[in-house]
């Protein structure tokens, strides 16, 4: 017992030996000293002195620490079990640690994403203001003026702040090589309103936004990431001046590690200006600056109460818009929780199915551990029975069991909190496509420390549960009864049998939930795309447009990164296009409304050569060619969505062609593209305008919101993609630093991207259905081996008696049928409920899908009957005389 | 087991006057538990052999009480032996439990002294 001496008990029984050692040797002295010869006079003293080690015993009792050595005897004895049948505790704490994990993770994700996604302070008080048409779920950001009179007139919020993203792609230089951010143009009392201070200087001085340069002026502040990776953690940042794109900034502030505002805007890392008012926001109309509008709740106010008395306020501000549309657009303000207005509905409901999956999960993991608990501790009846006989109290025998049961559910605990770190980490980088949060890396230490609790007592309940009833059953039953028969009452068999028809059950509406994904995800692979997703290659550019100020990018950056691109060895054609379909690197989608009409519509630059690239299909009319150039009559291709929409003849969409695009527009339309999936698989196409980038210069109106933002170049190569893409990258360089960072990913990947929710739901799934199942057909086999071993001695006598091999068989695989059959039925009307709350991911597939549920149900059962086969054929196998003799 | 349990009964039934002796002792200085034995044997003219089994518990549990405490000394004959010395707590203890066994001798004093009034034989 070496670990006994960290405790000092070593120590205080060397002492107390020495201490009992010493006074012996003194009796024999003194007898000695009196004249008797050494060894009578230590068999005297011994004589005298009596049983030591009782004496030992009797003292250390005194102690008070027996409980403790008893505690630590269990202990041992629960390692040596553990060694002796190392495939049980593995099972038990491999099966446990799994529950642990999926819903260790699965909480951690919802906890973080639809709970508390804002570390902002008291941020459930924090709410979006909107404005909107009231019937569309599309909102606009507001005006100043619209603001102004907000924060004049309504007495819910106790501030109200703004902010406008700085447009275009904005590169912080502190040398050569600018590092992009994205610039967020704030009203001074946005941290104040957030409740989040800078960590390093005084951030912006909350004033009334003006138009005339106020305290704030010049003002910039920093993340910490771009604090740490531009200015290496510099301290005395403050006062510095630096430079975004070619304006210069002094530095006033440094946030804390992790504070991103707006959140959901992407990885790339923030700074922050204030705001100072312009010509452009002293009008309602067109022209003005759109703000998006973050308040704070008054003390006393709700969501719904500030709602209701912002409607009136709305009524009047409305009333000052000139334009007729506008007025429709900003005819109602909305208020919804900050938090709630990040996350869509998609999401949510995506994460609270997964959710409750990985609890069902958790639930089979229990009931399995339990199970095979049970059946360990009636095997262990009689052992039990033996310990009451010889004298040990019934406290004393469920101590040692729940010692062991402790000992196991610690191994599955370490093993849960271990996989749940891992899969954590997997999640995040899963979700980082879906969510619009960056999710967090470690699980949240209350949600692992609940459910291991839980995990725990539930282990605990398992094993202490049997020992109490044995203790209290009559020994001599038990004793009675012969060696590997002992304590099969029929009462533990029963409870043992409903155990695993839940877990079968359970593991059944799994399975069917997982196909109706699978399914669906099958589906959305096989809806046609309107472009080829093959052999592309796609460079998502931010484009450093202050370089090119001035300057016709079309001519002095598009096109001899075009031409250079086309001639790569192993390019077959390369095109630029402002976003590639299902992309969604693009935040900004341009759906535009064309001032003079009612046309709404993505509009998309798209270079001539892209056809070929992507393969699009003309419905009619042609493509761009290399005759559209910057001195032609200008033109737009359009889908047939939008022919469909806006053709001037109802019943003829094909009579758009040749049409111009608008009144008083130059454009004409000169092609009707097949419609292509835009932005999801599931949605069908909207309306769409394709502009051609040769005709693009400063001078037509949408250069300036289109190609200084964004492009991807994408390249159709039969080379592979590991050798096209730093040959690409070195094109990229060549025509701007900046550009060499690009993301660069293939087609297929963007479109497997693009499933989303769908995908991330089904191979979550995947791993929880494949689990329960695996589970659920363990705990069968481990039921069914269990009780072909009870009734081995019964086998026997039935072949003794004239029983065919068969029969046996048989006997043993009814019994599983049984079990399995009431499992799956159970489990399909559960399937039938969960099928409606997952509804709305179902693509192409219904809720209650007949084939999915004949085929989960088909593979439950096959899997099942695999698993009972081998008992069933031990069962068959039994030698009678073996059997007979080994009573 | 059943014999360990017969063991703790008999020191049950000895405490109070086994402490009350131990403590006793231990007022004319510090002792190792064989000095105890020893003194306890020559102060009641060999007529009270206590019992080590039931010695070194006392001791054990005094000293968990608080009224004696133990230290590591060189007794006369050289050898390491832990002393035990008396505590103030264990002072006041030994005042107490004099009193108590003082009462008790009394009042069974006058039980076995006093003479049968009414005897029926």
């Amino acid at each position: 017992m070496s670990w006994f001496s960290t405790f000092g008990f070593g120590r205080r029984r060397r002492e107390l030996q020495e201490e009992i050692d010493g006074h012996v040797r003194m009796a024999i002295a003194e007898r000695v000293d009196r004249g008797e010869t050494e060894e009578a006079a230590r068999q005297a003293v011994i004589r005298e002195f009596g049983n030591v080690p009782l004496v030992q015993d009797v003292t250390r009792e005194t102690w008070g620490w027996t409980r403790l050595e008893q505690l630590a005897q269990d202990f041992h004895y629960a390692l040596r079990q553990i060694r002796r049948s190392p495939m049980f505790a593995a099972t038990v704490a491999g099966t446990l640690g799994l529950g642990i994990a999926a819903p260790a993770a699965m909480f951690t994700v919802v906890d973080h994403v639809l709970l508390q996604p804002t570390p902002y302070r008291d941020a459930g008080r924090l709410v979006a203001i909107q404005e909107t048409n009231g019937s569309s779920a599309y909102t606009w950001p507001s005006p100043w003026l619209d603001i102004e009179r907000w924060q004049a007139q309504s007495g819910s919020f106790s501030e109200i702040a703004f902010s406008a993203r700085l447009s275009g792609r904005n590169f912080l230089s502190e040398q050569t090589v600018g590092s992009e951010v994205d610039g967020e143009r704030v009203s001074p009392n946005l941290f104040r309103v957030l409740g989040i201070q800078p960590v390093l200087g005084r951030g912006f001085i909350p004033e009334t936004p003006s138009s005339v340069a106020g305290k704030n002026a010049g003002a910039i502040v920093l993340s910490d990431t771009i604090w740490r990776e531009v200015f290496g953690g510099d301290r005395g940042i403050l006062g510095r001046v630096v430079k975004v794109n070619d304006d210069s900034y002094t530095v006033s502030g440094v946030m804390p590690p992790g504070f991103r505002y707006p959140e959901g805007s992407g990885a790339t890392p923030q700074v922050w200006f204030p705001i100072q008012l312009g010509s452009d926001d002293e009008s309602r109309s067109f022209k003005a600056m759109q703000y998006t509008v973050l308040g704070r709740l008054a003390q006393n106010a709700t969501v719904k109460s500030a709602n209701a008395e912002m409607a009136l306020i709305q009524k009047r501000v409305a009333a000052e818009y000139t334009d007729p549309n506008l007025r429709e657009d900003h005819s109602v303000v909305r208020i919804v929780r900050y938090a709630d207005s990040l996350v869509t509905h998609d999401v949510q409901s995506a994460l609270l199915a997964l959710l409750a999956a990985s609890g069902v999960l958790w639930l089979i993991a229990v009931v399995n551990a339990t199970n095979l608990l049970l059946a360990r501790s009636t095997v262990r009846e009689r052992e039990i029975a033996m310990r009451g006989a010889l004298g040990a109290s019934r406290w004393r025998v469920m101590q040692q069991m729940m010692v062991e049961g402790m000992t196991l559910s610690a191994m599955a605990a370490a093993l849960g909190i271990g996989l749940a770190l891992g899969s954590v980490r997997l999640l995040a980088i899963e979700l980082s496509h879906t969510l619009p949060l960056p999710a967090p890396a470690t699980p949240d230490g209350w949600i692992v420390l609940v459910l291991v609790m839980l995990t725990v007592s539930s282990a605990l309940l398992s094993t202490t549960w049997p020992a109490f009833l044995a203790a209290r059953a009559p020994i001599e039953v038990a004793l009675k009864r012969g060696g590997a028969q002992s304590g099969t009452s029929r009462e533990h068999h029963r409870i043992r049998g409903v155990l695993v028809v839940t877990e079968i059950a359970m593991s059944m509406t799994l399975l069917v939930v997982c196909g109706l994904l699978l399914r669906s995800i099958y589906s959305l692979r096989h809806v046609p795309l309107g472009f080829r997703t093959d052999h592309i290659l796609v460079a998502n550019l931010s484009i450093p447009s202050y370089r090119f100020a001035g300057q016709n990018m079309t001519e002095t950056l598009y096109r001899p990164l075009l031409e250079r691109a086309q001639h790569l060895h192993g390019v077959e054609s390369a095109g630029l296009i402002s976003e590639v379909p299902l992309g969604k690197t693009f935040v900004l989608h341009l759906e535009m409304k064309l001032s003079n009409s009612t046309i709404i519509a993505f509009i998309k630059a798209v270079s001539p050569e892209t056809q070929k690239v992507f393969g699009f299909q003309m419905a009619a009319g042609r493509f761009f060619g290399p005759e559209d150039t910057a001195t032609s009559q200008p033109v737009v291709v359009v889908n047939e969505a939008f022919a469909r929409l806006y053709s001037p003849d109802k019943h003829n969409p094909a009579a758009v062609l040749g049409a111009q695009l608008s009144k008083n527009s130059p454009l004409r339309i000169i092609g009707i593209l097949d419609d292509e999936r835009q932005k999801t698989v599931a949605d069908p196409a909207t309306p769409e305008v394709e502009i051609p980038i040769p005709q693009m210069t400063p001078a037509s109106g949408f250069y300036r919101l289109i190609e200084g933002i964004a492009m991807d170049l994408a390249v159709r190569t039969d080379e592979p993609a590991a050798e096209m893409i730093p040959e690409l990258r070195d094109v990229l360089r060549q025509a701007s630093p900046e550009l060499q960072n690009a993301t660069i990913t293939t087609m297929d990947r963007i479109v497997e991207d693009s499933y989303g929710s769908q995908r991330l739901a089904a191979h979550l799934l995947e791993i929880f259905g494949g689990t329960a199942l695996l589970l659920s057909v363990a705990g069968l086999y481990g039921l069914l081996a269990y009780l072909v071993t009870q009734r081995t001695h019964e086998m026997g006598v039935r072949i003794a008696l004239g029983a065919q091999r068969g029969n046996l068989l048989w006997l043993v695989m009814r019994q599983a049928g049984a079990m399995l059959l009431t499992g799956v039925a159970v489990g399909a009307g559960l399937a039938l409920v969960a099928g409606q709350l997952v509804r709305g991911f179902l693509f192409g597939v219904n809720a209650h899908d007949g084939w999915t549920l004949t085929a989960s149900v088909v593979f439950l059962f096959a899997s099942g009957m695999a698993a009972a086969y081998l008992p069933a054929r031990r069962a068959a196998r039994v030698n009678p005389m073996e059997a007979l003799r080994a009573e | 087991m059943r014999e360990k349990h017969r063991y703790r009964n008999r020191i049950e039934l000895l405490q109070g006057t086994l402490d009350m002796l131990i403590l006793q002792t231990l007022q004319w200085g510090p002792q190792h538990g064989y000095g105890i034995v020893q003194a306890l044997r020559l102060r009641s003219g060999e007529a009270l052999q206590v019992e080590t089994g039931s010695l070194y518990p006392a001791l054990h549990r005094l000293e968990g009480q608080g009224w004696v405490r133990s230290e590591w000394k060189q007794s006369e004959s050289k050898q390491r032996a832990r002393y035990y010395r008396i505590t103030a707590a264990g002072k006041k203890q030994l005042a107490a439990d004099l009193g108590k066994w003082e009462r008790i001798v009394d009042a069974i004093g006058s039980i076995m002294r006093a003479k049968p009034e009414e005897s029926e034989t």
